[in-house]
Order: C-alpha cells, then sequence, then structure tokens
C-alpha cells in the first residue's frame, strides 16, 4: 500500500517570541515492512538551523533552531511510502513460551537480548505497577506463546476500555486510565506495555499513523486524520510484533510507522523551548492518503 | 622520628576504632609527632586560642555552605576543625594508585555502557540494573567523548576500617563537591599555624585547579593551538555549592556562568559578554544530568541551555562531566565495581569496597530485612547523606518504614555493615576527644590522571555519630600528607 503522508504542526504566539529550540520526531523510518521512498520537513518562518540525526532507537530526530523574532512556527513534515504486508496473524502461535522467553534474556549474549532487557524496565511514562501487572493473570492459557498473550492482552483492552478522546492528556497517570477505563491510543499502548513489562515481558512504544477510511458515501476530510500509538512485543525468533489496542488488530497495510521508544517520552513529534511571553496555539494535523 | 605520648595519655581512644594520630598504646604515630609536640608544648588553651583565630580567619574570607532545611536555605561559616588528619605520603603514594585504577575502570565502564554494551552482553553487570538507573540516559548513547572519558571530576569517599585499611564507601561522578574546602582549609591552618608548616613537611594541595584547568582545556573540541574558553557553568547563588563554583572560576581564571549567559547558535555554544559573543569549548558543568538541557532531559528545567545536547552531540563542545556519567554513581553498580575493574583491566582492585548487600537479591534482602538492627541501608540514587538508616541508632518505627520501602521498591537500596569509622582528635568544649571522619579525594581524568593530595576530611561532630555529611552538619579538617619517603 502507498501513501502519501503531511503532518503539520502549527504555533501561533500572542507576541513575537525569539529563538525558539525544537526537537523533532516526524520523519518516518526504513524497516523491513516499510520503505520510506522520499522525506521532507519545511519549517516557516525560512532560515532555520535544521540537523538531522538517528537516536538510539535508530529513529530519525531533527533538531530546529529558530533564531529571529516570530509570531507563528510551522513544521510540516512530508513522506511518501510503501508499507508491506507483514502476515503477522498468521505466525503468532510459532512463537515461544513465557518460560523460553525468560530463559533467553538470561542467557543471550546478544544486542537484541540487552535492548529486550531495557524494555522490560519502567520508563518514565509506563512505570510498573502490580494494578496493570494483574491484567495479565486472567489472560493466561495452557500451551499459550508469549505472542498469543500479548493478542489476548489486546482484545481485554479493546472490550473493556473506552476510546474517549479528551478524557485524558499526555500526562494522565496510567492509574487514571485503569480506574476509569477510559483513554486514547497513547494510554491504552502505554497500559499494555506497563502490564506486559510488570510480569518480564519485553515491550515498546510505536508511534505512527492509520490511515482512516470515511464513511460511505462521504468524501474524505483534509486533516481528517491524527497520530496513532500502538505497542510491540519481543519474540526471540520473530523479533518485535506490534499489536493495536485501540482497534483490536494487528498492525498491517493501514499502519504508517514513525518511531519506535520506551515511551511517549522517547518519541514526542515535536518539543520545544521559546523565548517569549504571552499565550500560544496549537494546531495539529494530518493527512494520510493512498497513492497509486 | 620519636613517639610522643598523645597529650599526656588522657585522649580516651575508642575501643575497635583505628585512630588517624594516635597509635593503640596512645603514642601519637609517626607523620603527627609535630602535632603531638605543639599540643604538649601550648597545652590545649593554646588549641582553644588557635580555634578563634581559624574561625575568624573563615569568617573574614567568607568561606560559607548552605544547608537546605525545611524549604529555607540557611548559609553558615564552613566548620573546620583545629588539629590536622596527617597520613604519611608512602601510603598516599598506594592509595592515590588505587583511586586512578578505579576512574580508569569506571570511564572504560561508562563509555561501553553506551557504545557497544558488551559487559551487559557478557552478563558481568546485570543490564536490568544498568538500564533501569535513573542515570542511565538513552540520548546519550553512541556518544564518545574525548579519550572515552566520561567521569572527568570524580570524588571518592574512603573509610578506614578498624585495621586502619582504606575501603571506598562511594563514588561520586555526577557533580561532586568540596574540593574548595580542601583548598581553603589549608590556606586557613598556614595562617593559623605557621611555625608547623615551616618545619613539617606537609605536600602542597594547591595545584588541584591548574590540574583541574589542564585537565578541562584538554578536552577541547578546537585542540591545544587555540586557547580555549572554559566556563564554570552553576545553578546559581542558591546552590548549596555555589561557594565552590564562584572559587574554583576565580581560581581557574575562567568565566563563572549562568544558563542564561549561555547561547546556542550555529551549532556551538556562546557566552554573551559586553564585547559580543565569546564561542565556549569546554563547560565544567555544576547542574545535575537531567536538568542541563529542557529539549534533551526535563522539560522543566528552568536552569538548562536549550539546545545543549545537540551541540554536544555534534562535538562542537566538551562537557565536564559528560552528561550520562552518573550511570556509573549508582550504590547497586558501586557493588560490582570490583568486578568491573577485573573486567576491564584484569587487574585485582587496588583498594577494597566495603561489603555490600543487594537489595533486588531475594536472599541478600531477607538477611537485610532480618539485620535491620546492624545494618546501615542507604538509597540507591540519593546523594548527601539523605535517606539514610543507621541500624544500631534507628528506632523501631524507622526500621519498620525502611522495611516498608524496601519490599516496594528492592532495586532502591543497598544495605552494609556498621562501620566503626576511624577517628582522628578533635576539639570539643576545650578538650582533645575522638570523633568519626571519613576523606575524600578527587580524581581527575582528561588526557592524563591525577589525585589530589589528600582530600577534604569530613568529621562527624556529635559524639559517637558516623555521618559525615556537610549536609547534614559535619565538620572538616585539613588532610595532611607528611612526607615520610626522605
Amino acid at each position: 500500500m502507498k501513501y502519501q503522508l503531511q503532518h503539520l504542526t502549527e504555533y501561533l504566539y500572542q507576541h513575537p517570541v525569539a529563538n525558539s529550540y525544537n526537537l523533532a520526531c516526524l520523519t518516518p523510518r526504513d524497516l523491513s515492512y516499510q520503505e520510506v521512498k522520499t522525506t521532507a520537513l519545511h519549517i516557516y518562518p525560512t532560515g532555520a538551523e535544521v540537523s538531522q540525526y538517528q537516536d538510539y532507537f535508530g529513529n530519525i530526530r531533527h533538531f530546529i533552531h529558530l533564531q529571529a523574532p516570530h509570531q507563528q512556527l510551522s513544521v510540516v513534515s512530508h513522506a511518501s511510502l510503501e508499507v508491506l504486508p507483514r502476515r503477522n496473524n498468521e505466525r503468532l502461535q510459532s512463537g515461544c513460551s513465557a518460560t523460553q522467553l525468560q530463559s533467553y534474556l538470561q542467557h543471550s549474549k546478544t544486542a537484541a537480548a540487552v535492548y529486550a532487557k531495557m524494555l522490560c524496565q519502567p520508563s518514565s511514562m509506563a512505570p510498573i505497577s502490580a494494578e496493570a501487572g494483574a491484567l495479565l493473570a486472567p489472560l493466561r492459557r495452557q500451551n499459550q506463546t508469549v505472542l498469543e498473550l500479548a493478542e489476548q492482552l489486546n482484545q481485554y483492552i479493546y472490550a473493556n476500555f473506552i476510546y474517549t478522546p479528551g478524557f485524558t492528556t499526555v500526562v494522565t497517570p496510567l492509574s487514571d486510565v485503569i480506574k476509569y477505563r477510559r483513554g486514547v491510543c497513547q494510554d491504552f499502548a502505554l497500559l499494555a506495555i506497563s502490564c506486559l513489562r510488570a510480569n518480564g515481558i519485553p515491550a515498546r512504544y510505536v508511534s505512527g499513523y492509520l490511515e482512516t477510511q470515511p464513511l460511505p458515501g462521504q468524501p474524505r476530510l483534509q486533516g481528517a486524520d491524527a497520530s496513532h500509538a500502538w505497542f510491540s512485543v519481543f519474540d526471540p525468533e520473530l523479533g518485535w510484533v506490534d499489536f493495536d489496542p485501540t482497534n483490536n488488530l494487528l498492525p498491517c497495510q493501514q499502519h504508517l510507522t514513525v518511531a519506535f521508544g520506551r515511551d511517549y517520552a522517547d518519541v514526542v513529534p515535536l518539543k520545544g523551548v521559546v523565548q517569549g511571553s504571552g499565550n500560544h496555539q496549537l494546531k495539529v494535523a494530518v493527512d494520510v492518503v493512498q497513492s497509486a | 622520628m620519636s613517639l610522643e605520648n598523645f597529650t599526656g595519655g588522657r585522649y580516651p581512644l575508642h575501643a575497635n576504632c583505628f585512630d588517624e594520630l594516635v597509635a593503640a598504646d596512645g603514642n601519637a604515630r609517626a607523620p603527627a609527632t609535630a602535632i603531638a609536640r605543639f599540643i604538649d608544648k601550648h597545652g590545649a588553651a593554646e588549641l582553644c586560642t588557635r580555634q578563634l583565630q581559624l574561625n575568624q580567619t573563615i569568617s573574614d574570607m567568607g568561606v560559607c555552605f548552605t544547608l537546605y532545611a525545611e524549604g529555607s536555605n540557611i548559609d553558615r561559616a564552613w566548620p573546620l576543625d583545629v588539629i590536622p588528619r596527617t597520613i604519611p605520603s608512602s601510603e598516599w603514594q598506594r592509595t592515590s594508585a588505587g583511586l586512578k585504577q578505579r576512574l580508569t575502570a569506571l570511564n572504560l565502564f561508562i563509555d561501553d555502557l553506551y557504545n557497544g554494551q558488551r559487559i551487559l552482553k557478557d552478563g558481568v553487570v546485570p543490564a536490568e540494573l544498568v538500564l533501569d538507573s535513573k542515570n542511565y540516559l538513552a540520548p546519550c548513547q553512541g556518544m564518545s567523548p574525548r579519550y572515552g572519558v566520561w567521569a572527568n571530576i570524580c570524588g571518592t569517599d574512603l573509610v578506614r576500617d578498624e585495621q586502619g585499611t582504606f575501603l571506598v564507601l562511594e563514588d561520586n561522578l555526577r557533580v561532586p563537591s568540596g574540593v574548595s574546602y580542601m583548598l581553603e582549609n589549608r590556606t586557613v591552618m598556614k595562617r593559623v599555624f605557621p611555625e608547623l608548616f615551616a618545619d613539617s613537611t606537609i605536600v602542597p594541595v594547591d595545584d588541584y585547579p591548574a590540574q583541574l584547568w589542564q585537565m578541562l582545556a584538554s578536552l577541547s573540541p578546537r585542540g591545544e593551538h587555540v586557547p580555549p574558553c572554559i566556563v564554570v557553568l552553576t545553578p546559581g547563588i542558591y546552590n548549596s555549592a555555589y561557594f565552590e563554583h564562584s572559587y574554583l572560576a576565580q581560581q581557574m581564571g575562567v568565566e563563572l556562568a549562568e544558563n542564561h549567559d549561555l547561547l546556542v547558535e550555529d551549532d556551538k555554544v556562546w557566552l554573551k559578554s559586553l564585547r559580543g559573543k565569546r564561542q565556549v569549548d569546554v563547560i565544567y558543568r555544576r547542574i545535575d544530568d537531567i536538568f542541563i538541557d529542557p529539549l534533551a532531559f526535563r522539560a522543566d528545567s528552568v536552569l538548562g541551555i536549550p539546545g545543549l545536547i545537540a551541540v554536544w552531540r555534534k562535538g562542537n563542545v566538551a562537557i565536564a562531566n559528560a552528561p550520562g556519567s552518573g550511570v556509573a554513581d549508582d550504590k547497586v553498580i558501586y557493588a560490582f565495581v570490583p568486578k568491573i575493574i577485573e573486567y576491564y583491566l584484569s587487574e585485582r582492585p587496588l583498594i577494597q569496597n566495603v561489603e555490600t548487600f543487594l537489595c533486588q537479591d531475594p536472599l541478600e534482602r531477607s538477611y537485610v530485612l532480618a539485620n535491620l538492627d546492624k545494618l546501615v541501608v542507604k538509597p540507591a540514587n540519593e546523594s548527601g547523606g539523605y535517606g539514610i538508616l543507621i541500624g544500631p541508632r534507628s528506632t523501631q518505627a524507622e526500621r519498620t518504614q525502611m522495611a516498608n520501602a524496601i519490599k516496594d521498591n528492592p532495586r532502591n537500596f543497598i544495605a552494609q555493615p556498621t562501620l566503626n569509622l576511624s577517628t582522628a582528635p578533635t576539639l570539643c568544649d576545650g578538650t582533645l576527644e575522638p570523633r568519626h571522619l571519613d576523606l575524600r579525594p578527587f580524581i581527575l581524568q582528561g588526557a592524563e590522571l591525577y589525585c589530589s593530595t589528600g582530600g577534604l576530611s569530613r568529621v562527624a561532630l556529635t559524639k559517637g555519630s558516623l555521618v559525615v555529611n556537610s549536609s547534614q552538619g559535619g565538620g572538616s579538617k585539613d588532610t595532611w600528607i607528611i612526607n615520610d619517603e626522605g
């Protein structure tokens, strides 16, 4: 599936600001199941210093410095990419068991194992809580693979948590999400990660986009799409396998991947510091369009 | 040199403690002979007079320290005891070799953690203990500071056991404080005891600022042919170590800067001045890692410089200590330092650790919980002596509280046997009494390795107390390395 992607972030400031420093994580990365053909980052006003680097997780980052006074900052990320089928549904049963996974983590001397062990540890936005960990116990079955268990968790979250935009913010703690059983994609991904890590299973956060289909008979609205998030679980043989608890499915050709991290804090799309006073307004618009 | 009976045999030596100045038979140890003679000749009354002179000198010089207590800051005069602590130079040679060995290994360890992670793959240090440390900073992965050295300035706390053997109590690799007091203690003592400095062979300590400058200069990204612009970056006047920040900047002849004095532009760091911008080469930062760049770490930091990490990543500025080096300054990692030394250097540690129990380990945890009344329990990531339980001095309520804290978060606690720290004669209400003390030497690593001559001796002023931290009301002594090698 081929896509044209556009993600606009725009800040409007009440008074002119200067020396705006920003860190972006907006450029989709190349993966075995995602071919990124072209990318571009457009910044308005022009004249910003931009430098690109790859972070520890292999994500593409941009450091943006805008020196001159300005009242508006727009960052637009463009990409054209092709997402290939992954056939993960067919592979769930061939993964390893929880016992085999623990043994691998304990004995393997590979970089993949060290990386997986890091993703078993609590992180700032996905702390390990007994509350989250306890969600997994009723989902365990005999002769179950780790990936089948993760799939159970994916279903459980979808069935028992209500997708409620606006109920949470980026700083809502997980305990509130569990208490009220509400949240958005970011909350559900972090909940699953916290739950899996509490059970010693390596899990990571994935940020990206979901292609949305308009209702039958209605035109597709520009900018109607949004950033999306899901989680990924490690299997020693199969590598990292993605799950989308918001939609109860295994990401395939409708999911466009931008970045991986321990949690949202590692992959914030755009964050920055400015010098100035007054209020600001933020506008975000995402377009994911299929192309020929 | 003959041994002299110390203060006429009236000095009440502690049983089971090594005394720095007085041997078990009541005679002065060899390096303390000159001090013993002085006391015999002039008596305790003269010591009291000199202590008053000393206090006045400290007050005149404005040597001070800030205590954080109950949400307020209290400036107080730096407490210095009139009796110095003495160490023979032959012993100090061996000790400083051990300290250099330790810092060399720790830097190889930090560099490995952020590049390759060989030691984690080999399972010598468990990956889970490192990668969940608050001080492990993923954004620093793949960085390689000059010489592969991350912790350029280290303050290692040493204590002596009952036999008088030096042991390492902890390594301070984040922003260790105290060296200015080592230097000022010496300046004050020279004024108060000119006759002792005229007669004895006390090795000078005052090359430290020059050594520090040289080490920092060796980190300059523009190389040795461009005069480096070095700044000391301070959080400001409300920091407890502000005295030291300004003192070191002044001693080295470099700028003292707060975050708003620095600016990131064109992939470089600039110092704003009346004569325009100057490119900064080396930042000796006295701000914790997570506060130095709100973009890279804590977004709510008002002490940092936005974009600093991006410049550092490009290699256009050196930061000492390098961000992320605190990962080895964790009391859980401390327990692995002997293994770390053997792993990277294939050498035996020259200075041993204090025996340490990790609450993370189920067996060791149950031992700790059963022996809370005998052990010292420390949180893994605190400094300044906050949150410590000293078992033999604790109440049942304190022990219960600590037991719960350990059960909640075992990774965050270690325990050690309660040590009989060494003592030294200290002037208390007109008489000399033994008080417990430790020693913090300062070790530098850049192009070369350097260890301070002695260090800062911190003394617990309360009778029987083992807590020497300045933040907890401890005092200090000048540390004399006495040349015994001819």
